[in-house]
């Protein structure tokens, strides 16, 4: 069974690919960071564990692109589903990228903690793509582990039980923190639009100052924009400075998603978007 | 400096009367979340061993959105109001030296050449007590920009925990000065201990010289070496917006209705494309590279040049909060590696 340095050393040596999107220690730190391999000797940098968090596919988005031609990106099951999500969204062809698919046995909900029961990330509790939907290269390695109770599905329950006025109330006091960096949109490989309805000014749709009523309005933008197209990555909440709950309203929306089209986003490059299609069977009955 | 002892109990009882005086406190929250105002003596947090929270008190001086004038248009004329003046005082109560020193340090550039009236009112209404910081972790570098765990720069008051459950205090400031004075009864004669605890918290160990760092960028704007930091830069801007001294702001009008509306004075960072961006559509900053220069040749570079005082404290937020494990620390040791 070839090892990821293997797999990236034959592409980078072969000319297959100009660039490997992978992970690497962090120097003195006990955390993993993306790192861009560029030479076969590069390859021995990388590695793949319980602390790779990112998704990687952000860099697969055209402004963050690290290189021209043919890319390889290392892709767990969740970042292999936002690489197939932008294919679904004509962002990327099959043959800009040539995925190294990792089995996965799950990731750390914060970098620098060992692997656990306790400690595993929120996504990973639910998650079922422990081997990636689309690789063209698979490195097998252990996809079982323990998991523990759903407590984000608990929240879920919660919020759902509460009367709008009170759900309302939830999230402004959540959205209240927000600092209006944008680092939830920086981190989303979902959010490539080359000018974000944030910063568009003639007219103004969302009010930039980091008021209630901006916050708002920004916040609950951006969940529509990801509705039917979130993959659930959860790299938006680790991205907020303000330690919002995005991954609860994404997650949400992804259930929505699920429960009413039977749809989850990123499983089938050829399947149609869900919001950027129509078709006569669709069903209509909110439509009065 | 004078020094004062204090006990915890009368540290509480400290506490609650500048509550009752009507001084709003704020300190870390429990949740790590950022520093909220306490409602009592008692729940004035003093741990300096949890990790710090996730934002620092700066927007205490310098909030994150905040109306500079209303406008109301008239059928021949604009008629602008002054926002009403900030005149509530507050006490940041146990921050740490990395976040202690953050007023003192904008204090210099919201007054070179304009005087930010705004920052000024937030700033002279705010005392800091500063407290002995005992985490430490591979993200903290402040034996590296000139603080320490037990730095008293910043403060007004400085406390040392001691082995008795009280602490020493330091008294840096007036301000500091005159709440000792305005509290006789609870502040008594100084107790030895202070500097053997001091001691046993040195924090952590040097990373770089600043003044190597300093030197190498203000002689390599084009080197190729900074092209390589903003590889995998995402250009998120929470190391900006989690800083306790970055303070880059935006103004904009924001219209409540065809006749009235605020001008804003809101948080800016120099990671985003758009700061930069000319109407022309021309970028001078047009990638992260470049981009990223700026961040670490401002703090290390262009500010101490201009005010003599590094813009970092070396808390590690940006670092800690960096998605993509972009090290301040780490990249200011390569530089002065290189220099």
């Amino acid at each position: 069974m070839p090892s990821l340095q293997h797999v990236v050393k034959d592409l980078l040596a072969s000319g297959a690919v100009e660039v490997v999107i992978g992970y690497e220690k962090a120097p003195g730190q006990n955390r993993t960071r993306p790192f861009f391999a560029r030479t076969p000797e590069d390859a021995d940098r990388l590695v793949f564990d319980f602390s790779a968090l990112n998704n990687l596919a952000v860099y697969l988005t055209r402004q963050k692109r690290p290189a021209k031609g043919k890319i390889g990106i290392v892709a767990k099951g969740c970042d292999a589903r936002a690489i197939t999500m932008l294919m679904q969204e004509q962002q990327l062809t099959r043959d800009d990228v040539h995925v190294i698919g990792m089995e996965c046995s799950g990731v750390t909900a914060e970098m620098g903690a060992d692997l656990s029961k306790d400690t595993l990330a929120a996504k990973c509790v639910t998650c079922k793509v422990q081997t990636p939907p689309l690789a063209d290269t698979l490195v097998e390695g252990p996809k079982d582990y323990e998991r523990p109770d759903d407590r984000n599905g608990a929240r879920m329950r919660e919020l759902e039980a509460m009367t709008p006025e009170q759900r309302f109330a939830f999230w402004a006091g959540e959205f209240d923190r927000c600092v209006r960096c944008y680092a939830c949109r920086q981190a989303c490989p979902m959010c490539y639009c080359e000018q974000c309805v944030a910063e568009k000014n003639q007219p103004q749709w969302i009010e930039t100052s980091a008021t209630l009523r901006g916050n708002i309005a920004w916040n609950v933008i951006r969940a529509f924009h990801l509705g039917g197209r979130c993959v659930g990555c959860n790299e938006c909440e680790r991205a907020c400075p303000a330690d919002i709950p995005l991954g609860l309203l994404n997650r949400k929306l992804g259930m929505v998603a699920g429960q009413e089209f039977g749809y989850a986003a990123g499983m089938d490059a050829s399947a149609p978007t869900l919001v950027g299609t129509w078709d006569k069977s669709d069903r209509q009955e909110y439509i009065k | 400096m004078e020094e004062k002892h204090i006990t915890g109990e009368h540290l509480t009882a400290f506490a609650s009367g500048l509550l009752e005086k009507g001084y709003i406190l704020i300190s870390e929250a429990p949740d790590g979340t950022g520093f909220t105002a306490v409602k009592d003596g008692a729940s004035v947090n003093m741990n300096t061993a949890a990790r710090p929270t996730k934002a620092s008190f700066k927007q205490q001086v310098f909030p994150k959105t905040e109306p500079v004038f209303h406008f109301h248009k008239t059928v021949d004329d604009v008629l602008l109001f002054d926002p009403l003046p900030h005149t509530q005082k507050t006490v940041v109560f146990g921050a740490r030296p990395c976040d202690a020193k953050s007023i003192s340090i904008m204090r210099k550039v919201f007054n070179w050449d304009y005087k930010d009236e705004f920052f000024n009112a937030r700033a002279d209404n705010t005392v800091v007590i500063g407290t002995l910081c005992k985490y430490s972790d591979e993200t903290c570098f402040c034996t590296s920009v000139g603080l320490s765990p037990s730095s008293t720069d910043g403060s007004d008051l400085f406390l040392v925990p001691l082995d008795d459950g009280g602490y020493a205090v330091k008294v840096v400031t007036e301000k500091g000065q005159q709440f000792v004075s305005e509290n006789p009864a609870l502040f008594g004669e100084a107790k030895a201990g202070a500097d053997a605890v001091a001691a046993t918290h040195p924090g952590p160990a040097q990373k770089f010289d600043a003044a190597q760092v300093r030197t190498w960028i203000s002689q390599n704007f084009d080197h190729p070496h900074w092209a390589e930091l903003g590889q995998t830069c995402l250009g998120c801007a929470q190391c900006a917006f989690s800083c306790p001294v970055c303070h880059c702001f935006d103004i904009v009008d924001e219209p409540d209705s065809f006749l009235e509306g605020r001008r804003m004075k809101n948080w800016d960072a120099c990671q985003g494309g758009m700061f930069t961006k000319h109407a022309s559509g021309h970028n001078p900053r047009d990638d992260q590279g470049k981009r990223y220069r700026q961040r670490v040749s401002h703090k290390f570079s262009y500010y101490p040049e201009r005010f003599g005082e590094i813009l970092c404290t070396g808390c590690g937020r940006c670092t800690r909060g960096c998605v993509v494990g972009v090290d301040i620390g780490e990249i200011a040791a390569g530089i002065a590696g290189l220099a």
